[in-house]
């Protein structure tokens, strides 16, 4: 082969290309599956997506704002007739805080030096881990006191970055995971109860019910690994059936029955607790049984329950009307949970910006504003605070940046450690903003 | 012109790819000046044309190589120039240069700037970062080169505080390294011309990411005219769209859709997702990998140059030994080469190589705080030693002696090997588990069928009793492991007591076996091979020490079978392109050969309409939308 002949085939090549990229459609839609083929100006780079990541890429540690962006930064909606939608007005001035929903945490603060104060962290993976949570802890814990842990399951199946736990029955050491029967709520049906006594974490192991057979004692060590986690005193959530002993970080138990969860903790101070819902929409808490909830929520003084939940929605939702359903089914679990803890603030924490590929490029998924939007509108007319992560990271595109630098996963929807730690930071802060402008005002007042 | 902005002009995030459809707008202009040069008819003598015609087809190259390069890299750019200066000079004066002695310093003087360079830019976190564990100090790395670098430009351009890789060092170093050695050596004659040198140095189809060119194999190619057959022709442009296929169907698609979520977070996912995970990222690291060779082979056999072959399909290797001769083997020869027989290879061990032992031992001791270990390996030494003296040699034999000479020096070229791929101590781990890995095979491969049954039942029977105690996933996997070569060994060891010797059909069967038990290894150690490379040591050894930790507890503790129904429908793209993949893989050579053949014969109109088609498949895979997350275990 003659080099001209090399070139021209090269050239032949790229002609045919490009003519196909003026022929063919766009998209050939069959059945389940889209067919792709870019158009001239795609390849030419003449044409930018619709939602392309922020092109200024910041330098290593990004400068996130500790405060909400204003109304006017969030990003546009999609400008596809698909997904033009009318968003109905929100019947709250455009300048609120959200935060004046949680007076009634704030005003319970004051009794953090005599007793407890108890905060719940309902959320979904991206709180695996103690993740995020470890940081809003040890944040309210700086300042208002408070040691440990909080609560955790008794078969811990997802380790925890404050606690290791090790579980032993009948003498042997044992998987969490193949331990005890575990009931979950946001589980499979065959996992799930029919009468709802989950406990406050949405999960239960029930005693004597093991897959090791013949034991009825468990002995579960559960050693802090942060210096912070240290506590002061244990807590065991269980049927009466169940005797217990504590040895330390040791905790015996026997008999038969349910139990729904140690906790780790002190007697005064804030305790915040990690309850993490794996793949879960936050759709569940009306599943679980109310009198249960409600003693729990009264006698452990719970004044905040964080929920964190609308991630699982996107990925596989591109219909705004589910969206706007999800979003629906969610406002009935703010109002359970307000029946069910009258005496307790809300705050919903939105999903992150959450990344797909679409064409070979990184994008937001085009549900992700909407859902941010909705959820924020939800929970404005519900009275309860919303703190938006979708915005506070920096809106469309923002995950990009993110993985850029080690601070989200490689699959563009979680977080790394370290930026669940920057996540938790953030939201503690803004808590704690919160009651500082509170008191700024009171005094203003006076 | 944002097109051509985007050609000429450097970005660093945005190098050339192969995978990128604007490499290819690139190559398509180079290669028309290319052919302009090599097709312009001249009127002088033939043979002067034709050395006129290669020296501006070399020099032409050198320089779209260089400006290849610079878009990668931008000012790294000299770095690559001044290596390719210093080692043209010096072994120009080791050839020059009578003495004996002074040839061994030139060598040494180049070995040690070359060394010095990829040290001081891949190593630099690594030493710190190692230094700092040992003696408790705090130093930071200082990157003197962007300090000098502040001094001409602009202050403050350039950051101190980091030092960046240059893309390629590892294997432009290598391949200097070997001219110079094989300049000393005799084995080649030194190049005349340095911009000849600099071609050879920077060609830029294999300049980022290999194969690893040995001087002596390209050199002689830059005074041939080209040359391509018809046949060659289809062959090259099959590799073309072989490794495309490969990098982008094979690699990114599983990364994108499964490997990549698993190993970023091992936790979410049962044992089973795990595992399957952890194989088809072997999967994708080999496509990944050998997609790029296969590219660049192609591309430089467009342009008339040869370059070795860099994988064999290495999943078909029935030993880890024979894994490392049909893996990345342009790395495998070098280190070969200039490593594994300089340190005396199967016939002596000597200074070098109780050297890299001593300070394997010292390290691994300093740095786990276990030094009692310090001890099994001094006295390990010194029975070496002792049995390495003259006389016991002399009585022993040499020829007795070679499995532990050899397996000693491979030991080291594995762990060195491993430190190559990375700057951090799961690269050196991971390197070593494949240094065991060979050494025992080679054990095993030496004893009787009694020997073997006895050695499987024992270690069988430790792994299930530590697994018993313990209840711990690691014992766990290991025993299921076990167990599971056990009940073949014993198998095979009742068919050898039976029948005595193998026909056939028992052969072809333990060599499925073999294979099967090689590729399960090598999975088995990639778990301590992924790591971020942006990362420093410090978090990319903790990220994967941790992942690997995670990933071993969940496929020894949190198996779930009632999910791998679920798993297998829902993500039943991801594991039909890992089906897939493997069975081309396995695929029998001759068969791999005959459709090359039958490609490359096309009629060139038809290739062209296989190359569009094949192209409109591939971006299906590359614009095709993302496996959504699927929880199967709560």
């Amino acid at each position: 082969m003659r080099p001209y002949r090399v070139f021209l085939f090269v050239l032949a090549c790229l002609g045919v290309l490009a003519v196909l990229c003026v022929v063919l459609p766009h998209e050939i839609v069959i059945g389940e599956r889209t067919l792709r083929w870019p158009t001239l100006a795609e390849v030419f780079g003449t044409e930018e997506a619709y939602t392309r990541p922020l092109t200024e890429v910041e330098e290593e540690n990004i400068t996130i704002p500790d405060t909400l962006p204003s109304p006017d930064t969030i990003p546009s909606l999609p400008e596809k007739p698909e997904e033009r939608l009318v968003i109905p007005k929100v019947k709250v001035d455009s300048t609120s805080d959200s935060r004046i929903y949680l007076s009634a945490f704030y005003a319970s603060l004051a009794e953090a030096g005599a007793r407890t104060v108890r905060v719940m962290h309902y959320g979904d993976s991206q709180i695996e881990e103690d993740r995020m949570t470890q940081q809003i802890r040890q944040i309210l814990q700086d300042r208002y006191g408070g040691r440990g842990a909080g609560l955790m399951p008794l078969a811990q199946t997802i380790p925890s970055l404050t606690v290791r736990q090790e579980l032993w029955m009948s003498g042997r050491r044992v998987n969490p995971a193949q331990g005890p029967r575990r009931y979950m709520v946001h589980s499979f049906k065959r996992d799930q109860r029919a009468d709802g006594l989950y406990g406050p974490m949405g999960q239960m192991v029930y005693m004597a019910d093991s897959l090791v057979k013949g034991s009825e004692e468990i002995m579960a060590v559960c050693t802090p690994l942060d210096g912070r986690a240290h506590y002061t005193r244990w807590q065991v959530f269980a049927d009466d059936s169940i005797d217990y002993t504590f040895a330390g970080d040791t905790v015996y138990l026997r008999g038969k029955g349910a139990v729904y969860g140690l906790s780790q903790e002190s007697s005064t101070g804030i305790i915040v607790d990690n309850i993490p819902l794996r793949g879960c929409l936050g759709t569940v808490f009306t599943k679980m049984d109310n009198n249960q909830l409600q003693r729990f929520y009264r006698e452990q003084r719970v004044r905040l329950i964080i929920m964190q939940f609308g991630g699982n929605a996107i990925p596989s939702n591109r219909n705004p009307g589910t969206i706007g359903a999800i979003v629906s089914g969610l406002r009935d679990q703010v109002r359970y949970l307000q029946h069910c803890a009258p005496e307790a603030s809300i705050l919903f924490i939105g999903p992150s910006d959450m990344l797909t590929q679409t064409d070979g490029e990184w994008q937001t998924y085009p549900m992700v504003p909407y859902m941010d939007k909705l959820l924020r509108k939800m929970a404005l007319e519900e009275g309860i605070a919303y703190f938006s992560l979708y915005r506070w990271m920096g809106g469309a595109g923002s995950m990009v940046r993110w993985q850029e630098v080690g601070l989200a996963g490689s699959d563009g929807v979680h977080f790394t450690r370290a930026g669940a730690r920057k996540a938790g930071n953030a939201v503690a802060n803004w808590i704690l903003e919160g009651i500082d402008q509170a008191q700024s005002a009171a005094t203003t007042q006076l | 012109m944002n097109f051509l902005h985007h050609i000429f002009a450097f970005n660093e995030d945005s190098p050339l790819l192969f995978t990128q459809f604007y490499f290819w707008a690139f190559f398509a202009l180079v290669f028309a000046v290319f052919a302009l040069i090599l097709e312009w008819p001249m009127t002088n003598h033939q043979s002067a044309i034709s050395n006129r015609r290669l020296h501006l087809r070399n020099v032409y190259l050198l320089f779209v190589s260089w400006f290849f390069y610079y878009k990668t890299s931008g000012l790294f750019l000299l770095i690559l120039a001044f290596v390719t200066i210093s080692d043209w000079l010096i072994a120009g004066r080791i050839v020059k240069s009578s003495d004996s002695r002074v040839k061994r310093f030139l060598l040494c003087l180049s070995v040690t700037i070359d060394l010095g360079l990829l040290a001081y830019f891949k190593y630099a976190y690594f030493f710190t970062n190692m230094i700092n564990d040992l003696f408790g100090t705090g130093f930071r790395v200082f990157d003197i080169f962007a300090y000098v670098g502040n001094g001409f430009a602009n202050a403050g351009r350039f950051s101190v505080d980091t030092i960046v890789l240059p893309v390629g060092i590892s294997f432009y170093i290598f391949q200097v390294i070997s001219y110079t050695a094989d300049v000393f050596r005799g084995r080649i004659r030194p190049v005349k011309n340095i911009l000849d040198f600099g071609f050879y140095v920077s060609f830029f189809p294999q300049l980022v990411a290999g194969p690893i060119v040995r001087a002596e194999e390209f050199i002689p190619q830059l005074y041939k005219p080209y040359r391509l057959s018809r046949r060659w022709f289809g062959v090259a442009v099959f590799w073309i769209l072989n490794g495309l296929a490969k990098k982008i169907i094979m690699s990114d698609y599983l990364a994108v859709n499964l490997i990549d979520r698993v190993f970023d977070n091992p936790l979410l996912f049962s044992g089973f997702e795990n595992l399957f995970a952890l194989f088809a990222y072997s999967l994708q690291v080999y496509a990944d990998f050998s997609g790029y060779t296969d590219i660049a082979i192609g591309i430089a056999m467009l342009m008339g140059f040869y370059l070795p072959m860099n994988f064999n399909s290495p999943y078909k290797s029935q030993s880890p030994q024979e894994f490392w001769r049909r893996w990345h083997m342009s790395l495998g020869r070098w280190l070969k080469t200039y490593l594994y027989i300089p340190l005396g290879g199967n016939r002596r061990i000597g200074f070098g190589t109780y050297f890299w032992w001593s300070l394997i031992a010292f390290v691994s001791a300093a740095l786990t705080g276990w030094w009692w270990i310090l001890i099994p390996f001094g006295v390990f030494i010194c029975i070496v030693a002792v049995v390495n003296s003259s006389p016991l040699r002399e009585r022993l034999g040499v020829g007795s002696l070679k499995l532990l000479y050899s397996n000693l020096n491979s030991f080291i070229t594995q762990v060195l090997g491993g430190l190559w791929h990375g700057a951090s101590w799961n690269f050196i781990i991971w390197g070593g588990i494949n240094g065991i890995g060979m050494i025992v095979e080679k054990i095993w491969r030496e004893m009787n069928w009694h020997w073997r049954f006895a050695c499987m039942t024992l270690l069988t029977a430790g792994l299930c009793v530590a697994d018993y105690l313990t209840n711990m996933p690691v014992w766990r996997l290991f025993a299921v492991w076990a167990a599971i070569i056990w009940v073949v060994t014993a198998v095979r060891y009742i068919y050898f007591l039976c029948e005595g010797a193998e026909n056939k059909f028992t052969q072809a069967m333990g060599s499925a076996w073999a294979i099967a038990q090689t590729f399960t290894f090598i999975t088995f150690t990639r778990l301590f091979f992924r790591s971020s490379s942006n990362l420093d040591p410090a978090t990319a050894n903790k990220v994967a020490w941790e992942t690997a930790k995670n990933m071993v507890n969940q496929i020894g503790g949190a198996w779930n079978n009632a999910i791998i129904p679920d798993f297998l429908w829902n993500y039943r793209w991801v594991v039909a392109m890992f089906i897939a993949g493997m069975v081309i893989h396995w695929l029998p050579t001759s068969w791999k050969r005959r459709y090359r053949l039958w490609f490359s014969a096309m009629p060139l109109w038809l290739m062209v309409g296989a190359v569009a088609v094949a192209i409109i498949v591939i971006y299906q895979f590359v614009s095709a939308e993302m496996q959504p997350f699927i929880y199967f275990q709560f």
